[in-house]
């Protein structure tokens, strides 16, 4: 008798390294102790054992099986737990769950993404799945800001992207410090720096609620079509099977039916930006 | 509909011998009102028929408050339900079409979905605040349940609504087909005299389509003078026969309990980063409304509030939804 599918039930992934990306973010490398796979942009609900569970995107590449990457930003409970966390301990995942990045819409055109934060996590998992296809692609642009140079994660991963041709990466901070060479103010001021032929293009935002709002107001202006920008939404998915309504967002369980969603289909749903 | 009937003796009698081989449950009066009890062979006599309503939802049944959902499953035994009214079985249909989605199926709701007999009661009364009818919905089920039972003196009639009740009731063999349509005719005469009174007493509430454009177009004063003695309980969640929100607790050897939550309790939709778009109590207080009248409408095919009445009855701040909706329809 074939076993039953509990949509609730976690497997056991085991925690094989801890990479400290900035002060407050870490990134955890998980092998899950059975098959698991995702697309690039579609969430996992992580567990500590007895503690919580929480919602996180994958940042490793959905092309690499044998395991997964999760960076987490230390902000609460369950991440204050994740944090203190030591190679040989065991998580819980449950998912892959939502609808991720329509990559294949993106072949022939150039991809702008505006990154800020941890919101960076998601992007780099989808910069692994357009860098393992350039030849589809016309240009990818990174935008990504954040507070401080010390808050910048995946520095090696930045030096790496910018060897890749067809690749672009520009980056800010809002307070820069002597040894900071790059751009100094909110990540939307390096979208005033970007040449981007927008008629053949799509944007990705992904980053705090605000960044996202002002983001996308920017993308707006510049002249981007509100179905060519994909939003990747936070919101407090719980289950993750769209039963649950802590991620309702008006129609939509953002976790069912997100959490990446153009600007078209959600502008007209309450609270996207909180 | 295609109709047969009994002797009460004989149907109590039944339930009496299929208690050995069933969990039985049916609306027994209490002091204040009647509720749903696990029947026993002296308790199944005193089963409530033809009046409205249990004070709990139908959906105690299939969700319970609290569960491990990650423990195995376990056997349960054949479970018959009997005294349901159609504003509960009606609710069925958004609980199906949440917990059976073929994306993620709940094999525990799935499992006690299939072991139960739902035998629903006709209501030929109605208490104070019941409204199914404003919101289409009649006072008698016609498809969600299995069954329907109707008593006139000491003759109880049942009506098969589905193939699982066609095969109950063929396999107890105390039924005779009703060939003589005049036996049934008081039926259908309580049927319209249920009706006719729920209509005059709810004439001035705004219809089921009508409600949700009224919800949208109301500005934040609707909702701040409305919500002013609300307490966030999350009673009106609870006691409702569609809501079905819930919280996954994490417990040790990575166990999940399953916990009915409510969006009325502060903090349902706070994000780890502190965004909380439901953090006022107007906003909260709106947010159920919102969702029963515009989102799940346009999201799901059944109906999101059946018009039971039981949030009205069950609020201890006395906020009345219906005064609500009539205010909003002026």
């Amino acid at each position: 008798m074939p076993t039953e599918k509990n949509i609730y039930r976690p497997i056991r992934a085991k925690l094989t390294d801890v990479i400290v990306e900035s002060p407050t973010i870490k990134t955890f490398v998980l092998i899950p102790e059975e098959d698991f796979s995702f697309k690039t942009g579609q969430f996992i609900e992580l567990s500590v054992d007895g503690i919580g569970e929480a919602p996180f995107t994958p940042s490793s590449s959905p092309l690499v099986k044998e395991k997964i990457e999760v960076t987490i930003m230390k902000t609460g409970y369950v991440t204050e737990y994740m944090h203190n966390m030591k190679p040989g301990s065991y998580m819980g995942i449950r998912g892959p769950y939502g609808r991720g990045y329509p990559v294949e819409k993106f072949f022939d055109k150039e991809v702008l993404i505006l990154g800020g934060g941890c919101g960076f996590a998601p992007i780099r998992s989808l910069l692994y799945n357009l860098a393992a296809i350039t030849d589809k692609l016309r240009k990818v642009t990174l935008c990504y800001g954040s507070k401080t140079p010390e808050d910048c994660i995946y520095k090696p991963y930045i030096s790496e992207l910018r060897k890749i041709p067809k690749f672009e990466v520009y980056r800010s901070v809002d307070k820069g410090d002597s040894n900071w060479t790059e751009r100094v103010g909110v990540v939307t001021v390096l979208l005033d720096d970007v040449k981007v032929d927008i008629s053949n293009s799509v944007a990705v935002v992904c980053g705090p609620p605000v960044m996202m709002k002002f983001g996308t107001l920017k993308l707006l202006q510049m002249g981007y079509p509100e179905h060519d920008i994909y939003l990747s939404m936070e919101k407090n998915m719980s289950c993750g099977l769209g039963k649950c309504g802590h991620c309702m967002m008006g129609k939509y369980f953002v976790c069912k039916d997100g959490p990446v969603f153009t600007y078209d289909e959600i502008k007209d749903q309450p609270n996207i930006w909180n | 509909m295609e109709y047969l009937y009994t002797k009460k003796t004989a149907w109590d009698e039944l339930l009496g011998r299929l208690l050995v081989s069933h969990d039985i449950f049916g609306p027994v009066a209490g002091e204040h009102f009647q509720e749903y009890e696990h029947l026993s062979s002296a308790t199944v006599p005193e089963v409530i028929y033809n009046r409205p309503k249990p004070a709990s939802p139908l959906k105690i049944f299939f969700l319970p408050v609290r569960e491990n959902v990650t423990s195995p499953r376990k056997q349960e035994k054949q479970r018959i339900i009997i005294g349901a009214p159609a504003c509960d079985t009606e609710a069925l249909g958004l609980l199906d079409e949440i917990y059976l989605d073929s994306d993620f199926e709940d094999v525990f709701y799935r499992s006690r979905r299939q072991n139960t007999i739902i035998i629903s009661s006709d209501c030929f009364d109605v208490m104070e605040h019941c409204h199914c009818t404003s919101y289409g919905i009649r006072p008698w089920d016609e498809k969600k349940a299995d069954a329907a039972v109707a008593v006139k003196g000491d003759t109880l009639f049942i009506r098969i609504i589905s193939e699982k009740g066609r095969k109950f009731i063929s396999d107890t063999g105390v039924f005779t087909p009703v060939t003589d349509s005049s036996m049934v005719s008081f039926i259908d005469s309580r049927h319209r005299e249920t009706e006719s009174m729920l209509e005059r007493a709810n004439r001035l509430l705004p219809d089921y389509a009508r409600t949700g454009s009224l919800v949208k177009e109301s500005g934040q004063a609707v909702w701040v003078k409305h919500s002013a003695t609300c307490v966030s309980c999350g009673a009106c969640t609870t006691i409702c026969p569609t809501c079905t929100c819930f919280l996954l607790i994490d417990k040790p050897g990575f166990h999940k309990v399953k916990q009915m939550d409510a969006c009325q309790y502060p903090g349902f939709e706070r994000t780890a980063g502190g965004e909380d778009p439901l953090g006022e109590l107007h906003e909260r207080f709106r947010n159920r409304y919102m969702c029963k009248y515009v989102w799940k409408p346009e999201k799901f095919h059944s109906t999101a509030c059946t018009g039971c009445g039981r949030c009205i009855e069950a609020c201890i701040g006395k906020i009345d939804k219906n005064k609500l909706f009539m205010e909003l329809a002026k």
